[in-house]
């Protein structure tokens, strides 16, 4: 048995703990995958975060052949693994363009239109930690659409809950987040 | 979850979901009722609905590991764009299109290849608004022309598909795809003749002509929309865009001015006048004349009538003033004053030298391209079919239509400037909008969007009726040209609203005269009748003159009703006058049938301006011109009741000699009456049988075209006179003479 089903399987004990430990090994997992598929792949073609999420579920998950039914905390810990390595990336490149120096961003000074999308990322980042105390669901919806790229539907079957709920949470979590960033 | 938590996230989700935002803030103000910081934050909320949705409108991942560098394609239109398709943040998928490649960046947008998927497949181009348009307004426009749009059949036009908006909130359009290059590019890379290049801009106006007649306009014709593409080996040009810059234009304000020059329509260069105007409202198919015209000058001569870029620099109201005001060169001369080096490469790509090219182009090119840049529409090219006639006639080595300006018409473009014409034009349109008959405007007025839709039909079927009448006035013009009367007649008829047109004069009073010498008097009637609605483009000479014209069929054609209504219009257009001669007419032309108190009185200042022009030293002309001023005065003065005066001027007329038989036969019938009202019975019998006896001799013959002898108009309107001054002077004979008279 692999150390990944270990660790799922402690799933059911502790789910938190379980989360934190299982995150190292997706986000390896995930980078690894990522970096191949730019490796391999003709440059710019677009590769499917969901894809990449789901491939890294099927390699980490089904290695000890057994099938494991609780996805919501493997999910979990790949969106957050992804936000990771989203936001070091356009750390990384935001830092390049801007000669080495942290720029703040300010949204009063953005055309949403024009911002790119390390902009956004960083944004949404900064965001999410504040709006973390108040509003953990909101965040964890954010983790699973925005840096997972789930669709709803994956979301409601990771979560148990209805497509509609998960659009519903989507939609209110999305502005909360926005008039997060418009504050910061 | 809190609770307050979870009933905020229901309320938000009920109230999105509420599109009337009336009934929005109607829910919350219900259901938030006492709660002043709940409903704060959801309607901080729910206004930042729009850019929350924008902002997440990609999920990070995808496009962050797509940003890859990327190699760069060749795009249709020739421009080098990088080739990642969704660094703007675009969803790849917009409704049932699939985003393929990138293909250009047009002024006002992106333009992509995509592929259809439903409910046929096929390539279409998807062209993206930029951000920052109205986006229900602009395809609520677009779906006012969807219907029209869909009648466009023309091998030389793309198609427009469709229109809508992104996930975004960006309004896109999709129309057939065509692989070609721009106009001006084909041609020089090509090395096409003057004749080659003609020949490509008559399908132009084809297709230009066909989307007329289906009642849309482009607005924005340029070579960057006129794309040419191989069919068969042969090149044809696909115009494309039809319907976009009418959906996507508002009024043209300062600052969307500024815009349109910066990006939208990309330049000024190929915008008529009227169109640069503030207003930006009063737009017909003849805006899309000019821009045909520029079209064609640049073709021809490599340039453009204003150079695009010292447009850009001089600011907004320079453009438009140069619009307005500036005459452009003419291209051949144009030509003359380029560099050496500019002029042989533009001879070169026309495969010609340069002394060549310019002598080509000297003469009817110059003219056809200047009549369609006019800067009054009503002097332009009336429809595209008409410009593509006239380039037709050159490429034969017909005479064109095209002529220069006169130098008569160059004075009177500096003093007149076209007010009138321009408050004439706009009357009609009131007119016809009121026409629509209140119940339809009281209907309307019930909801903002449904007025816009019916204004905007209401608007196309003017204009599809104004092209129609345009159309058929311009065949109408050719066939009077080569004298074919009856069917130019058989065009006209029922005519209705037509427009203030130099062809649309000619017309309707060559067919007027062609009636009345043939003495169809209620035909010469109707049609001018029709002359006196179009007529304000004529100099005040001719247009007094087809007053009489006018006068002479509503007397004969005896509609005394008419008459009066024709005297009554006449005095109110040209009762502002300053000029004798215009004031001696009106007052002629008014005053043929006894008048009423309130015609003497508005007559009275006219009467005043003619006489007093005799304490003034004669001008030029006026030998012929006070004879004539002495009639009218006879005229009203016999009215007044001022017979002995009336009987001074009649006197005086005479006294300047028989140079213009009508003219004394006016002034001894006018004469004869005033004498039997002072009582000289046997001085009236006199005069009357020298007048009667010159009219009768005329009247032996037909009457003509001919001015030579007087015109025919004089003539009538002296035998109207005389047969008032018969029935006055031997009133019992009355009706035996008027017989006799009527059957010659």
């Amino acid at each position: 048995m692999s150390e990944v089903t270990v660790l799922l399987e402690a799933v059911g004990r502790s789910e938190q703990q379980a989360s934190e430990e299982l995150l190292p090994l997706v986000y390896d997992e995930l980078r690894r995958l990522a970096a191949a598929r730019i490796a391999g792949e003709a440059a710019g073609q677009t590769l499917q975060p969901t894809a990449l999420v789901h491939e890294a579920w099927l390699r980490l998950v089904h290695e000890g052949g057994r099938k494991w039914h609780n996805r919501e905390h493997f999910f979990r810990a790949a969106a957050q693994a992804m936000r990771r390595i989203l936001v070091d990336k356009a750390r990384h490149k935001s830092s390049i363009k801007c000669g080495g120096g942290q720029q703040r961003l300010n949204i009063d000074d953005l055309d949403l239109a024009a911002t790119t999308l390390d902009d956004r990322i960083l944004l949404v980042d900064d965001a999410m930690k504040r709006l973390e105390v108040d509003d953990p669901e909101s965040v964890r919806i954010i983790n699973l659409k925005f840096f997972a790229g789930l669709t709803n539907k994956e979301v409601a079957a990771t979560l148990g809950v209805t497509e509609r709920t998960i659009e519903r949470q989507w939609a209110y979590a999305r502005v909360c987040l926005f008039q997060t960033i418009q504050t910061l | 979850m809190t609770v307050a938590r979870q009933i905020e996230e229901a309320l938000f989700d009920a109230a999105r979901n509420i599109a009337d935002l009336e009934a929005r803030r109607a829910f919350l103000d219900q259901t938030c009722h006492g709660n002043t910081a709940l409903r704060q934050r959801l309607d901080a909320l729910l206004a930042s609905l729009t850019s929350a949705n924008d902002f997440f409108n990609v999920s990070a991942p995808r496009a962050m590991l797509a940003s890859a560098p990327a190699p760069v394609v060749k795009a249709s239109h020739g421009a080098e764009t990088n080739g990642s398709l969704f660094s703007d943040g675009l969803e790849t998928r917009i409704g049932p299109y699939r985003l393929m490649q990138r293909l250009g960046e047009g002024g006002c947008g992106v333009v992509y290849m995509a592929e259809q998927e439903a409910p046929l497949r096929r390539l279409v181009a998807l062209k993206i608004i930029r951000l920052g348009m109205d986006t229900e307004r602009v395809v609520a426009r677009f779906d006012l022309e969807r219907q029209a749009l869909a009648l466009m059949d023309h091998p030389n036009i793309a198609r427009v598909l469709d229109a809508g908006a992104t996930q975004s909130g960006r309004p896109y359009f999709v129309m057939e795809l065509v692989h070609g290059v721009r106009i001006t590019d084909y041609c020089n890379e090509n090395h096409l003749d003057t004749a080659g290049r003609l020949r490509l801009f008559i399908q132009v106006c084809h297709a230009i002509q066909h989307a007329h007649q289906k009642g849309l306009i482009h607005r924005d014709i340029k070579p960057s929309n006129i794309l040419v593409t191989l069919h068969d080996g042969e090149p044809a040009p696909k115009v494309i865009d039809f319907g976009i810059a009418k959906a996507t234009e508002g009024p043209l304000t300062d600052n969307a001015m500024l815009t349109a020059c910066d990006q939208f329509v990309g330049t000024p260069a190929y915008m008529s006048p009227e169109r640069a105007e503030t207003s930006g409202l009063d737009v017909d198919t003849r805006s899309d004349i000019y821009s045909l015209g520029v079209l064609l000058y640049e073709l021809l001569s490599g340039r453009t009538p204003f150079d695009a870029k010292q447009l850009l620099e001089s600011g907004v109201d320079e453009i438009r003033r140069a619009l307005r005001e500036r005459d452009p060169a003419i291209p051949s001369t144009m030509l003359t004053t380029l560099t050496h080096t500019d002029l042989n490469l533009i001879a070169l790509q026309r495969h010609v030298e340069a002394p060549s090219l310019i002598s080509t182009l000297k003469g009817d090119l110059d003219w056809i391209v200047m009549k369609a840049l006019e800067k009054d529409r009503q002097r332009r090219y009336q429809t595209a079919n008409e410009l593509a006639a006239d380039v037709q006639r050159f490429l034969h080595n017909e005479p064109v239509v095209a002529r220069p300006p006169s130098r008569v018409y160059r004075l009177q473009k500096l003093v007149r400037r076209n007010k009138v014409v321009f408050a004439a034009a706009a009357a009609v349109v009131a007119a016809l909008l009121v026409g629509l008959g209140a119940s339809t405007w009281l209907f309307i007025k019930e909801r903002e969007s449904r007025r816009e839709a019916e204004h905007g039909r209401a608007m196309e079927a003017i204009l599809r009726r104004q092209a129609e009448a345009r159309e058929r006035i311009a065949q109408a013009a050719v066939l009077v040209s080569q004298s074919h009367f009856d069917e130019a007649d058989r065009l006209v008829d029922g005519v209705s609203f037509p427009e203030t047109t130099s062809e649309g004069e000619t017309v309707f009073r060559t067919l007027g005269e062609w009636a009345a010498i043939q003495s169809q008097w209620k035909r010469a009637a109707e049609r001018l009748t029709m002359l006196q609605q179009v007529d304000h483009l004529e100099t005040w000479d001719t247009a007094t003159l087809d007053c009489s014209r006018c006068a002479a069929a509503l007397l004969e054609l005896g509609d005394t009703n008419a008459y009066d209504r024709f005297r009554r219009a006449a005095i109110q257009y040209f009762g502002g006058t300053s000029d004798p001669l215009v004031a001696e007419r009106t007052v002629k032309n008014a005053l043929l049938l006894p008048a009423d108190r309130s015609v003497m009185v508005s007559l009275a200042p006219l009467a005043e301006i003619a006489a007093n022009s005799f304490n003034k030293p004669p001008g030029p002309g006026d030998s012929w011109m006070a004879p004539w001023r002495c009639v009218s005065l006879a005229l009203i003065d016999y009215r007044r009741g001022r017979f002995s005066d009336s009987a001074g001027w009649a006197n005086r007329c005479i006294a300047y000699g028989e140079d213009n038989p009508p003219r004394v036969a006016t002034a001894r019938a006018i004469l004869a009456m005033a004498d039997v009202r002072l009582g000289h019975a046997d001085d009236a019998r006199a005069e009357l049988a020298l007048s009667r006896a010159m009219i009768d001799a005329r009247f032996q013959t037909s009457l003509d075209t001919d001015g030579s002898k007087g015109f025919w108009f004089d003539w009538v309107l002296g035998r109207a006179l005389l047969r008032e001054a018969m029935a006055t002077v031997e009133p019992e004979v009355k009706t035996l003479q008027t017989t006799e008279i009527s059957a010659k």
